[in-house]
């Protein structure tokens, strides 16, 4: 397959997330979520962990939007575009992290564990190549547990643990504000990128290793 | 290896079509009370008409090795063979009318042939595609020339209100709660049959098999679909462990469950093995023809034709065909009644390809095959 058409990239992409998506529901923490087990300390552990990553979020992204050359001028818009959209994101985390009782100061110390630290190395990593279109593999994992799972958790842990709408906001305004982002997302792989000899493969592959890390960074939870 | 063809296609549908209102009459009523998740299931699904093997009109029911026998005859009867030519039986069904023996042996007891080798299959819905695939691969190999294969379930007899009153899972206005309330208004009762040869008809149409492929991913899936057992936390209490066979009925370990959430969650993964088969060039969305998916609501259809739609692995909506709304969701007999009306309703043409597909929930199973009219 050489992913020159972005209907085959999407397929591949499709592909990796049904096996990523099918395996999180296996992860000890979401199968507890899943069976109605979920305690108020599960919630905030998944908070306090998730929150490590979501606060690189924004940086990953203005990194990768600087390593964009001029000729890519209408891409580099977006992805700063969507670098505003996210970067405040880790406040409401934070905030319906201490709407449980826990404070601002252990949230904002907490520690990256190790699948988090190999997660956003890679990210880095990748946002530092010139052109690093190959990081919409990545999107495309991370914007489609925005838009399938964390409305579905989201919900589930509010119902489990008696709480209000604001405390799980992080996870519902996702799933209620990133439908957009996947039209985007089509638009980009449209906009001649795939041109660009290997980078429907390259995609693909920054796809698969971000699910197989963000699978890790949930695996480790609280592993420092 | 031989090429492989189906040469006659059968179903039986038991007793009359039953319409969404008449079917508590049959099912009957829970502790006294219409169901109160009748009507949101049927807006659902949209089954308009289904059929029970209550055998009212003949005053005893049916069994489900007696639908198989009358589906394997029907088929027998739409091809160029009789009952006698056929050396290999593959049943298969969601529970059988006994634990033991398996429903090939009284399948074959009451087709009333000759000594043959038989295979009893018993899984969900997919099991249809394992009794295919088990003929399939018998006449490609060249073991036999002419086999029957067959799929047929009653479960409808295990939703009667006997079934469910006095156990642990009636809610304290008597009534059933909707995760188990609504299989009793999706399942319904019937058979069908394929007859599978090594070489075409020479007077009517064929089916070439291309291939079939079914996939398990029981290794991430909890079990979304089960009879006999009962979740208590983590574990899964079998019938057979508790103290007696009464105690376990109480505990409601022996009537037909499923996990709608769970169920749900296993589309992206049945559309990721469709999307596979399309990568290895098996599967060439333009060629086909028709599409035959057993999905068991209609509203799992619109959730599949959306991600479909997103992969740009669409299969135009007038090539899908479907008999869900008027002979019901007949669990592993659809597939056979679906192909066996897609037959009769349309001019099917030499060299049309038809694609069928049948997922199970049961622990996320799921399955493709490829025709060709020959």
């Amino acid at each position: 397959m050489d992913y020159t058409k972005s209907q085959d990239v999407l397929r591949a992409l499709l592909q990796i997330w049904a096996d990523f998506s099918s395996r999180l529901d296996a992860l000890p923490l979401i199968d507890k979520l899943n069976r109605g087990k979920f305690r108020i300390e599960d919630y905030k552990i998944l908070l306090m962990n998730h929150r490590q990553q979501v606060v690189e979020g924004g940086r990953w992204i203005a990194r990768a939007a600087s390593s964009i050359d001029d000729r890519y001028f209408e891409l580099r818009s977006k992805f700063m575009t969507h670098c505003v959209t996210e970067h405040r994101d880790f406040r409401m985390l934070e905030q319906n992290y201490v709407s449980l009782g826990g404070t601002m100061e252990e949230i904002q110390k907490g520690e990256k564990n190790i699948g988090t630290e190999a997660l956003n190395a890679f990210m880095f990593h990748r946002a530092s190549q010139p052109n690093p279109f190959d990081l919409l593999g990545a999107m495309f994992i991370i914007e489609g547990l925005g838009q399938n799972k964390a409305g579905e958790w989201g919900r589930m842990i509010r119902d489990q643990l008696g709480l209000k709408d604001e405390q799980v906001s992080f996870l519902l305004y996702h799933a209620d504000h990133d439908d957009g982002h996947m039209d985007e997302f089509e638009e980009a792989l449209k906009s001649g990128i795939l041109e660009i000899p290997g980078m429907g493969q390259a995609i693909v592959k920054t796809a698969k290793i971000v699910a197989r890390l963000y699978l890790l960074q949930i695996d480790e939870i609280d592993n420092f | 290896m031989k090429d492989v063809y189906i040469n006659g296609l059968g179903a039986f549908l038991p007793g009359p079509p039953v319409s969404s209102a008449e079917m508590e009459e049959y099912i009957g009523r829970v502790n006294g009370h219409p169901s109160p998740s009748r009507a949101f299931v049927l807006r659902q699904n949209k089954i308009k008409t289904r059929h029970y093997a209550f055998g009212r009109e003949r005053g005893k029911p049916y069994s489900v090795s007696e639908m198989a026998a009358l589906a394997v005859k029907h088929a027998a009867d739409a091809s160029e063979i009789t009952l006698q030519d056929i050396t290999f039986l593959a049943t298969s069904t969601t529970v059988g009318d006994l634990i033991l023996p398996g429903t090939a042996s009284h399948t074959h007891a009451a087709l009333g042939i000759p000594p043959i080798e038989i295979a009893s299959f018993q899984s969900v819905c997919a099991s249809s595609l394992m009794a295919i695939k088990s003929g399939y691969l018998q006449v490609k190999a060249g073991e036999h020339a002419c086999v029957a294969a067959c799929g047929s379930d009653f479960p409808s007899r295990y939703f009667t209100p006997g079934f469910y009153e006095g156990t642990a899972v009636i809610k304290e206005d008597g009534t059933l709660p909707m995760e188990i309330d609504f299989l009793r208004f999706t399942l319904s009762d019937g058979a069908g049959a394929f007859i599978i040869e090594n070489k075409p008809n020479t007077l009517v149409p064929s089916f070439k098999i291309h291939w079939i492929d079914l996939r398990s991913y029981a290794d991430r899936f909890e079990t979304c679909m089960m009879a006999g057992g009962v979740r208590h936390g983590d574990e899964t209490a079998f019938w057979g462990d508790f103290e007696s066979p009464a105690a376990a009925a109480q505990a409601g370990a022996l009537m037909l469950t499923q996990d709608f959430a769970l169920l749900k969650r296993m589309i992206p993964v049945w559309v990721s093995h469709y999307l596979s088969l399309i990568d290895q060039g098996k599967i060439k969305i333009d060629a086909i023809n028709h599409l035959c998916s057993h999905y068991s609501s209609h509203s799992l259809r619109v959730e599949t034709i959306k991600l479909l739609k997103k992969a740009g692995a669409m299969i135009d909506e007038d090539k899908w065909f479907s008999n869900l709304y008027s002979k019901g969701n007949t669990g592993t007999a659809s597939i056979f009644i679906m192909l066996e009306e897609l037959g009769r309703s349309r001019a099917l043409k030499s060299g049309e390809f038809i694609l069928c597909h049948v997922p199970e929930s049961g622990r996320c199973l799921n399955g493709f095959m490829l025709l060709e009219v020959v």
